[in-house]
């Protein structure tokens, strides 16, 4: 039985940080048991890491969608379920729908988007994670799974690639 | 010969010395300092106070109290006959409050959403102060449309929801087309307002205890800051930076439509959408000079975040536009002016040469006149007191356009007989003063509750910047980190 | 894109269909009296609004008589004294306007309603209407007793109260108002006409402007009937409708330019 340990080697620069990746995909760990936790965005390309997927943007897609829907729904449904006469244009006006359209497709898109970052990000998470707050102030900080037997090696590597710290990733309430 | 062969590369290189620490000092993408340095100093800015600051906020939220909550109160229970509406001037001074403040919401967007497509790196350390202008402008803009209306505890009836009345709102009207377009742009800016907040809410997190800590605990959902967290977070930022300027354009076109679209002289112009939309940025940009002024000088720390690059920019920005705003104002005039139909004629003539003539000569001193001998200088755009008067005098100029297009225009109509003179003191005044005690209150306690300054932003600019060499010349070097 | 139920007004309109009820208003005859501004607002409870208000422009009269003069002192001329009151519009400007449907066209009375349960007070529709015909109830002027005035006694009285008309409402503030063209009178007639299984005639409605005035200048009727009197005085020579440039379809012709009037 192989024993999943989570250790948390903080960095603080990004050079070491890339090595460090380097040596634990030599080490056998993979990409996907490696989280890169850092205070300022750092691209996957910078660590040499596979490019990150978001379904964010699916949501902004599918948010315009329900708005074009909503805001078909607001110009041409509603006139005609109680229809009412006003003098000078036609029942349904052709250029008022193209502004109540417009409205609805962004504001739904926006929120789209608003929620997709948190369904993504599964926020918000007030369960216990693995963190540190010096990760905020602007280290860089990596999760790794390891098997047990590893870690050692893995703790080794770290510190000699200039780890500030490396040690078992607490689950904590933030 | 020896000696000045060996005295001239000692110059140079001390030169070229002070050439960088001069654009270091000039540029703060060019002077990072440790991101902890950096987080102590945002956060002991946000938690130092004086009894000043306790003193001001007590003064506003007690013209608020009687100027906004108190006036307003007493109008919605007599009647709008305490306000200087009368017959034919239908709107007054309501109109004008609320079109400026939407237009000084439009602000927060120009900054963050504008200048981050367009890569403006200088944007970096205010865009958080300018989106908290649009939410509170807004916030303003919303009580001065409540405030208008003639019976405002029916207003829910603007809002299309199915009902036993068997009725939905009419969206033929420009009133409905506001009612979307605002709430649209309300709740998209306040989003957008919230998501690059969050990091900086975990940082907060991290260095707070008591009941700042579970505050910021709560508001920051329990960010870390993993690759994916900020994956997510940096497409989101773009769709929305992308998504909410067609959404500012829409906003204050369809806020010009509500005079565009009536057929009245002088109302029914067909330049009023890019007009209004462009006088919208003149008071935003003026605005975001005034706040941003205010808040390097006001609160502590700001000095290192906030320098006279900012300010030369944000002069530069506000003579483009004014000079825009220029062009937009005289086409109109033009265009009206050739055309020779007579009852435009005798608005033009009332507008210019009326009662309220100072008005109309007082915005284009404010709006054009200065600006343009201003603010081409570099040193007088660099200095905070010039720059904050020349941006006062623009909203100032900003609010004389929309008095002379609302409540002065509404006095000339095609029924001579039913000329009227606007009443000229109401209760429209202790409520504006009022909505902008609200707007100052409001923004003095967001500043005692989130950091102004989006330290992972100013991080990132950081990171991005470099000086190399070009020759012999130290040069700024931006890198497109994304 | 409109549903089968619904008939296309605006292309009736623009045909030139001259709507059911209509005014003709010969100016050659009025004599500037306002009675027909009197007896309008009795009619309508239209509330006493007193001198201060009136003087700061919130008179609440649903009708005015307009009087213009032309040229320079001492060649003054007076025009024609003008009775103006709600157009009653087949294109109606204010009625796209207003965000919650509270001024609607009647499709079977074609008159432009204004309903005073639904407005919220707005003010668009008064401000797009080029007749400047909308009034608006800028205070509870029949009920605020700060609009009352004192009797020999002391108390406090509401000239209004005396002479309430109980076939139309009372306005509260907030809300917008206009002529109606006495649609309660029209009501009553076309009631009594169904129950006597006829189709109202000529002089079976008028109009309290109509019925007060002394020179017998309002003429009301209907304008779908080629045979009442509105209908031939809308088409003679001497009949043209207010600022017809614009559009808007006014159900009131004015007839001027008479052996009596001062101008062509």
């Amino acid at each position: 039985m192989t024993e999943k340990n989570l250790l948390l080697a903080i960095f603080e620069d990004i050079d070491p940080a890339a090595s460090a990746v380097d040596a634990l995909r030599a080490l056998g760990i993979h990409d996907d048991h490696l989280t890169v936790i850092s205070g300022a965005p750092i691209t996957e390309a910078m660590l040499g890491r596979q490019h990150q997927h978001s379904n964010v943007t699916r949501f902004a897609l599918g948010g315009a969608i329900l708005g074009l829907g909503l805001g078909y729904f607001l110009a041409f449904v509603t006139p005609d379920m109680y229809p009412i006469v006003v003098g000078g244009q036609a029942h349904i006006p052709g250029p008022p729908t193209i502004v109540v359209l417009f409205e609805m497709i962004m504001l739904l898109m926006l929120l789209g988007t608003f929620l997709g970052v948190f369904l993504d990000s599964r926020f918000p998470n007030y369960t216990p994670t693995q963190y540190v707050p010096e990760i905020s102030d602007g280290r860089i900080g990596l999760l790794i799974e390891c098997a047990g037997a590893l870690e050692q090696n893995v703790e080794k590597a770290m510190n000699e690639l200039g780890a500030e710290s490396v040690k078992r990733a607490q689950a904590e309430v933030l | 010969m020896a000696i000045s062969a060996s005295a001239l590369p000692r110059a140079h290189a001390e030169e070229h010395l002070d050439h960088e620490a001069e654009l270091r000092k000039e540029h703060l993408m060019l002077d990072p300092r440790p991101r902890g340095e950096m987080n102590a100093m945002v956060m002991e800015s946000m938690l130092t106070t004086s009894w000043k600051f306790w003193a001001i906020a007590a003064l506003m939220a007690l013209i608020v109290a009687v100027g906004l909550f108190g006036a307003w109160g007493y109008m919605i229970s007599e009647g709008l006959y305490v306000a200087t509406v009368n017959r034919p001037m239908y709107w007054s001074y309501f109109l004008v409050h609320t079109v400026f403040w939407i237009g000084i919401s439009h602000a927060g967007t120009f900054v963050s959403a504008l200048l981050r497509v367009f890569k403006a790196e200088f944007r970096r350390p205010f865009t958080r102060a300018a989106e908290l202008m649009t939410t509170f402008g807004l916030v303003q803009a919303g009580i001065h449309i409540f405030a208008h209306m003639g019976r405002v505890w029916l207003t829910y009836w603007m809002f299309p929801f199915p009902n036993q009345r068997q009725l939905w709102t009419n969206f033929h009207s420009p009133l409905m087309w506001d009612f979307l377009a605002i709430n649209t742009y309300l709740l998209s800016s306040t989003m957008y307002l919230f998501l690059p907040l969050i990091p900086d809410l975990a940082m907060a997190r991290d260095r707070s205890t008591g009941w700042r800590k579970t505050f910021y605990r709560i508001l920051a959902l329990g960010w870390r800051g993993t690759e994916a967290e900020w994956t997510h977070l940096r497409i989101a930022l773009n769709i929305f930076a992308f998504a909410i300027l067609p959404v500012m354009f829409s906003v204050h076109t369809i806020v010009s439509w509500d005079f565009a679209a009536a057929m009245r002289p002088g109302w029914s112009s067909t330049i009023f959408g890019p007009y209004f939309v462009v006088g919208a940025l003149q008071s935003g940009v003026s605005a975001v000079a005034m706040v941003v002024i205010t808040l390097r000088y006001t609160m502590k720390n700001m000095d290192y975040f906030i320098r006279k690059e900012h300010f030369d920019a944000l002069g530069k920005l506000m003579l483009v536009i004014s000079m825009a705003w220029a062009y937009f104002f005289f086409n109109d005039y033009m265009v009206q002016w050739y055309g020779g139909d007579k009852w435009t004629d005798a608005l033009l003539h009332f507008h210019e040469a009326g009662p309220a003539g100072w008005v109309w000569l007082m915005m284009l001193i404010t709006n054009i006149a200065i600006p343009w001998l201003v603010l081409w200088n570099k040193n007088w755009r660099r200095n905070p007191w010039i720059l904050f008067t020349v941006g006062l005098l623009a909203n100032v100029g900003m609010w004389a356009e929309r008095f002379i297009i609302i409540p002065v225009s509404l006095q000339i109509n095609r029924m001579p007989f039913m000329w009227g003179q606007g009443i000229k003191f109401g209760v429209e005044i202790p409520i504006f003063i009022g909505s902008i005690a609200f707007f100052i209150l409001l923004y003095m306690i967001a500043s005692r509750l989130i950091p102004l300054v989006p330290v992972w932003e100013v991080q990132e600019g950081q990171m991005a910047h470099s000086i190399r060499k070009y020759g012999k010349e130290p040069v700024v070097s931006v890198a497109d980190l994304e | 894109m409109s549903s089968p139920k619904i008939p296309e007004f605006k292309a009736e309109w623009k045909e030139g269909e001259a709507g059911r009820w209509g005014l003709a208003i010969d100016m050659d005859l009025c004599t500037g009296c306002q009675a027909c501004v009197a007896a309008c607002s009795m009619e309508n409870n239209v509330p006493f609004v007193g001198e201060k208000e009136s003087g700061y422009g919130r008179q609440m009269a649903w009708m005015r008589v307009e009087r213009l003069w032309e040229g320079q002192y001492p060649e003054v001329k007076t025009t024609p004294f003008q009775p103006v009151m709600c157009q009653q519009c087949g294109s109606a400007p204010c009625e796209p306007v207003c965000p919650v449907f509270a001024t609607v066209h009647a499709e079977a009375e074609q008159l432009n309603l204004q309903v005073y349960n639904r407005c919220v007070g707005t003010r668009y529709c008064a401000n797009n209407c080029p007749y400047v015909v909308r009034v608006f109830n800028w205070a509870d002027f029949a009920i605020n007793p700060i609009h009352a005035n004192p009797d020999k006694d002391g108390k406090l009285v509401f000239p209004l109260h005396n002479q309430f008309n109980p076939d139309v409402t009372v306005r509260r503030r907030g809300v917008m108002e206009k002529c109606t063209f006495c649609i309660q009178r029209i009501h009553k007639a076309e009631d009594q006409a169904k129950s006597e299984n006829r189709e109202v005639v000529d002089g079976d409605v008028t109009p309290a402007c109509a019925q007060a005035c002394p020179a017998d200048a309002i003429i009301f009727g209907r304008l779908d009937d080629p045979q009442s009197r509105v209908s031939k005085l809308s088409q003679d020579k001497r009949a043209v409708h207010l600022l017809e440039e614009l559009g808007t379809q006014p159900r009131v012709s004015y007839l001027s330019g008479g052996s009596h009037g001062n101008l062509g």
